[in-house]
């Protein structure tokens, strides 16, 4: 097993400490389809690439879909929580849908069908290579050393909007660092892991953390407990049953979100009853 | 504590019984891209190897799902069969990449590339990225040919009787066993679908251009524009005008195609849909390489009849 599950396991270690912090915020600022929508703008910057006849592994189409994510970060930051109305969440599901349609209308105007696209988006968690562990590994370290560095302007943005008015930030141009560093990261861990396991790193962690501690430091640390023990747990049972790897990892997180749902409406109703 | 011992022990056990690693016999493993390969080399080497197909029968080859056990039965491999015409490129480069397995490495005798030395049909004549790459070596889904099936059997033989010489006459033997079978078969094909020599047939995609070649039909009509593209109204619209004039008398579909569209066009049109698969076991009662051509010849012969 060793030899077939290192590199996942490894990768199941590496990774999603950033993704579970990005994930405290999405949650927080109530925008949880925010990551298929922008790895859908990326998918469409390498139709776009794919049009124009370039190399998919090459510099111009990775700038391309970086410019898409970008695109898609201004105008999250840029509709963000101005008309109460319409939720952000709305905007968001009109930006995946739209941008998942024109990606098939281009895709039927271009010679190849869409097993490449598929293939470069859609990465398979059982198959990561040491070079793309070690890539996104770097990247998470660069985007994550940007966060840390301002993570007062970044927590206040997401977590307490009006203090950060009124202190005079410059709320839309956060917002959009926040989206366009949100966009590089789910869009490189798509590429390893597939969509359906960004969401669920982003999602399952940060609302067990949340369940179960007050502290944004509690919460990022059940919330790296729950992703470190979701993912090892779902490689195994992928590996011992043969299963499809990152549908295991989703439903491990599906079941330990559950676990701990009971158990900690257990241990209130008991504390209840010995007051 | 007790709860977590039984968390990990529980699938420990089950895994163990359900998941079974290739033992380590005297046979020689052999794993398959896709389950035709797997057929002929069951036909060649009998009970003296293990064959795995990677791809389920029904399963679209285009795109197959990983599973940790590809990766597992790819390191134990003494001999892995590919198509070798880009028909698995989306999915085999990683695994292999990943089994790091010097036996089947390209080049060694233990991989065996189904179309080296095959003349494929509809090999672009200029090749331009606005063409598509896609189908650069020609089209890939050359097994459903007795003659090629013939060609592939013989080169199956050949790296079995290099990775195990001391069965060489054994894998030669059976060898010549199934070309005498599918010599003798091809009469009795080619007599049963002689009364529709020359008619026109559509298919959902062009996965039939040497099965057609080998029987004398003309399929060029297909539901889908490009793979994995769903076919827009204006071209539903011509195909069933091309079905009108050009006097197409069946749809062909796959197990994994979109049955739906095939049923909508052929409702327009008057003609049957057939369903039809490339590989043995999609079909009911096709678990070898001969039962799956008898069943499309018959299921053709039914259908034509009728129209």
């Amino acid at each position: 097993m060793w030899e077939v599950m290192f590199w996942p396991i490894l990768a199941c270690v590496l990774l999603p400490w950033f993704l579970v912090y990005l994930g405290l915020h999405v949650v927080r600022r109530g925008i949880i389809f925010v990551d298929i929508a922008m790895a859908q703008m990326a998918a469409l910057g390498i139709c776009v690439a794919l049009l124009l006849h370039l190399d998919l592994e090459g510099w111009a189409t990775f700038g391309i879909a970086l410019g898409f994510t970008f695109v898609g970060a201004a105008l999250f930051a840029l509709t963000g929580k101005r008309e109460r109305e319409v939720p952000q969440e709305a905007v968001i599901g009109i930006t995946y849908v739209v941008a998942a349609a024109i990606a098939v209308l281009l895709l039927s105007r271009a010679a190849e069908g869409d097993e490449e696209i598929k293939n470069m988006l859609v990465g398979n968690i059982l198959l990561v290579t040491p070079a793309e562990l070690g890539k996104a590994f770097g990247l998470f370290v660069g985007v994550g050393a940007i966060h840390a560095i301002f993570r007062r302007s970044f927590l206040l943005v997401s977590f307490d909007r009006k203090q950060a008015i009124e202190s005079g930030l410059n709320v839309r141009w956060w917002d959009f660092l926040f989206y366009a560093s949100f966009g590089i990261v789910v869009t490189s861990f798509v590429r390893i892991a597939g969509v359906l396991l960004v969401f669920s790193y982003l999602i399952v962690p940060a609302v067990c953390g949340i369940n179960l501690a007050g502290s944004f430091g509690r919460r990022m640390l059940i919330g790296w407990i729950v992703s470190l023990v979701g993912g090892i747990g779902g490689l195994i049972i992928s590996f011992w049953w043969d299963l499809p790897t990152g549908a295991a990892i989703v439903a491990v997180f599906g079941a330990l979100l559950v676990l701990l749902t009971v158990w900690r409406a257990v241990q209130k109703r008991s504390a209840k009853e010995t007051t | 504590m007790k709860n977590s011992f039984l968390l990990f022990a529980v699938p420990l056990l089950l895994g163990s019984a359900l998941f079974n690693v290739p033992r380590a016999t005297a046979a020689l493993n052999v794993v398959t891209t896709l389950p035709d390969y797997a057929a002929i080399a069951r036909e060649v080497g009998g009970d003296r190897v293990n064959v795995t197909s990677l791809a389920k029968p029904t399963e679209d080859s285009h795109f197959v799902d990983a599973r940790p056990s590809f990766v597992v039965k790819l390191r134990a491999a003494d001999v892995l069969i590919e198509g070798g015409a880009e028909l698995e490129a989306g999915w085999l480069p990683p695994l292999l990449e990943n089994a790091r397995n010097p036996k089947i490495e390209v080049g060694r005798t233990g991989r065996v590339v189904a179309s080296a030395g095959l003349r494929l049909l509809d090999v672009p004549a200029v090749l331009t990225r606005a063409q598509g790459d896609v189908h650069a070596l020609g089209n890939p889904h050359f097994g459903v040919d007795p003659i090629i099936a013939k060609a592939i059997a013989a080169h199956i033989a050949q790296a079995f009787a290099a990775a195990d010489p001391s069965n060489a006459d054994f894998y030669a033997t059976n060898e010549r066993t199934f070309e005498a079978k599918i010599n003798a078969k091809l009469q009795e094909w080619g007599a049963k679908l002689q009364p529709f020599r020359g008619q026109a047939l559509a298919a959902y995609h062009d996965s039939w251009v040497y099965f057609a070649h080998r029987f004398g039909f003309v399929i060029d009509t297909f539901l889908e524009p490009k793979p994995g593209i769903p076919p827009s109204p204006s071209h539903l619209a011509d195909v069933i005008a091309k079905i009108r004039h050009d006097h197409v008398r069946a749809i062909l579909v796959e197990p994994f195609h979109n049955r739906k569209i095939a049923e909508r066009v052929a409702s327009a049109t008057g003609i049957p849909v057939v369903d039809v698969a490339q590989y043995p076991g999609a079909l009911p009662n096709t678990d070898s390489y001969v039962a799956l051509i008898d069943a499309l010849v018959d299921r053709l012969v039914t259908a034509l009849r009728s129209s």
